[in-house]
């Protein structure tokens, strides 16, 4: 591919984000603006900024890799990261909006009355964080590498970069904006070369070289736990997110979190079709790409490949714009939400300590990903879906629909849950992928279970403990907000 | 107009900590409004229970259906596997219209709430 096109690409999009991010910036001047207009930022807006954050270098990248490789067992990725959602608005979307919480360590901190509490879950969401940023750091290391020929780091320092400077630049103002214009920039570019490389391909008549439903490495299938644990960590991973949480509150009241989830599945749903398609086009067209071990670059490859010319270059720094969106407004979104926390409880919540706390947020997991190999990318942020399953999603469902958790209960979910499942991640790693066996390569069918029972166990035996706030907190999570009109 | 650079939720600076910044609900004062409001979270849970647990059904009968549906593995739709256009499109409509339904109903719950607490 010419060298060019991606560096244009990339550098396109920053400059699109910082535009965006400036004309953001001129609405909301002064505090009181700020809160203003996120009241006021309608859901289809909100929708779409929900969807540009979560549409990481997994779902651009990885599903469609993930599906060259391993065809239908694939298929469940997408299908749990929407259905994550679903989980999300069943359980999760009104309450958390209801409790004015813009944090997970504010929410616990609040339902359980305790200190300590809201210590452990800020270690558990820096911890989740830090695990997702990296995934998003070895996509770019990836991207950069294949479509420039630069060595990897580049990449990788590049989004850490671009993203620093414009946390510590704006902080939280005007990025619903950039993360909306996002969610449209992926989905086109994700999109359009895959209708025009289909339309080429069936207008010149190609036959397919290789059958759909058979795996191009021989890759067998994978075994009925695999897919349960896989839709248990998903499922269950999605509502404890950090970054997804904070999009939450720009809604106005519990009722339009409800409806922004509804369009967000919406969003995810069409999104999804693409890479799927993209996925199959490469099963058929291109499978020496799975050979050759650049599955993961497959959306990237394929333009170049069946199109070629022109028209595959400019596809291809359509695709590779969309990749960089990709990394980074996940990444943005997760260094703010982690320098709020970070910042709140090391600094004394400061301006200055924000920024240092977004430096912080970002150079850290920038170590993890030059110390780690570039695993898939898809399965690599399904582990990290399997651990904020089985420490954050506990402790937020059972404060919101229980009024028995205690603190004690709590922490030592969280803490079980960490080691469970941070100790077969470890395990699964140091055996290396393929010889870990099924239970830890894939721990949430049984740690997020045994997260859920310690958590119950506990607060049972220390049910003197449960706050004495808790029937107030319970009705301002549950009671609908009055009509605007009625409110003083 | 001065810029104040915004990194935490204004109300931590108001409230006590560890207390959620919103007024009391009125309900709360009363032994028949506690009762409203403990119902009306026990409907929502059940609603949701409801939902996921219909939704994780299908999920369950949908995989059943490719593995042990007779002749699966040969259909095609359109020269499409059946089985990837199930996972692939099929799925995505159920999650949907579980949503839709599931925001109705929970809507539908509160203003019984409301009616309930307003017409004392």
């Amino acid at each position: 591919m010419n060298p060019a096109v991606g560096l244009f690409a990339f550098l396109a999009v920053t400059l699109a984000t910082a535009v965006i991010g400036f004309y953001g910036l001129r609405i909301s001047r002064t505090t009181g603006d700020f809160y203003v207009a996120s009241r006021t930022v309608p859901p289809w807006w909100n929708a779409s900024a929900i969807g540009g954050e979560y549409l990481s270098a997994a779902s651009f990248l990885g599903v469609a890799g993930l599906i060259l490789l391993s065809g239908t067992d694939a298929l469940w990725f997408p299908v749990g990261y929407t259905a994550g959602y679903l989980m999300l608005l069943l359980f999760v979307a009104a309450p958390l909006r209801r409790s004015g919480a813009y944090t997970i360590p504010d929410f616990t901190e609040a339902r359980l009355d305790s200190k300590l509490v809201r210590r452990v879950t800020s270690l558990v969401v820096v911890a989740v964080g830090w695990l997702y940023i990296v995934p998003q750091l070895h996509g770019a290391a990836l991207t950069i590498r294949i479509t420039t020929g630069l060595p990897s780091w580049v990449g990788s320092t590049a989004v850490v970069v671009v993203v620093c400077l414009t946390v510590v630049a704006g902080g939280m103002r005007s990025i619903t904006f950039v993360q909306a214009f996002q969610y449209w920039l992926k989905l086109t570019a994700l999109a359009v070369p895959v209708v025009f490389v289909a339309m080429v391909l069936a207008g010149n008549g190609v036959e397919p070289s290789a059958p759909l439903p058979i795996n191009p490495t021989g890759q067998a299938s994978a075994g009925a736990y695999n897919h349960i644990s896989l839709l248990v960590a998903l499922l269950f991973g999605t509502l404890g997110l950090p970054h997804v949480l904070v999009r939450f509150y720009t809604n106005p009241d519990g009722q339009s979190a409800r409806r922004t989830t509804l369009i967000v599945l919406g969003l995810l749903s069409v999104f999804y079709l693409f890479p799927t398609i993209s996925g199959a086009l490469g099963r058929m067209f291109a499978p020496e790409l799975a050979q050759s071990g650049q599955a993961d670059a497959l959306v990237l490859l394929l333009p170049g490949k069946l199109v070629g010319g022109t028209a595959g270059d400019l596809l291809s720094a359509l695709v590779v714009a969309g990749a960089f969106a990709a990394f980074l407004s996940t990444t943005s979104g997760l260094v703010v939400s982690l320098s709020g926390v970070i910042s709140q409880d090391l600094f004394g919540g400061s301006v200055r300590g924000f920024r240092l706390a977004a430096v912080i947020a970002a150079v850290v997991p920038l170590g993890f990903a030059f110390m780690t190999d570039t695993l898939a990318l898809a399965g690599s942020v399904g582990l990290v879906f399997a651990f904020t399953a089985s420490t954050i999603c506990p402790v937020l469902l059972l404060g919101i629909w229980w009024r028995g958790l205690t603190d004690a209960g709590a922490i030592a979910g969280m803490l079980t849950g960490a080691l469970l499942c941070g100790g077969a991640m470890v395990a699964g790693t140091l055996m290396g992928t393929g010889n870990a066996p099924a239970w830890l390569a894939q721990p949430a069918a049984w740690s997020v279970p045994a997260a859920f029972a310690v958590t119950v166990v506990v607060s049972v035996l220390t049910k003197n403990r449960v706050p004495a706030s808790v029937n107030r907190v319970m009705s301002r999570l549950h009671v609908p907000e009055r009509p605007v009109a009625t409110e003083r | 107009m001065t810029r104040v650079r915004v990194t935490a939720p204004r109300q931590s600076a108001t409230a006590a900590p560890g207390q959620l910044p919103y007024p009391r609900e009125a309900a709360e004062d009363s032994d028949a409004g506690k009762i409203f409001i403990r119902s009306l979270i026990r409907s929502q849970l059940r609603l949701a229970l409801v939902v996921a647990c219909g939704f994780l059904v299908i999920l369950a009968v949908f995989a059943l259906f490719l593995v042990y549906g007779p002749g699966v593995a040969e259909t095609r739709i359109l020269g499409i596997p059946l089985d990837w256009l199930v996972l692939g499109v099929g799925i995505y409509p159920v999650i949907g219209l579980s949503a839709w339904l599931y925001n109705r109903a929970a809507a539908r719950n509160e203003a019984r709430y409301r009616d309930l607490v307003e017409d004392k």
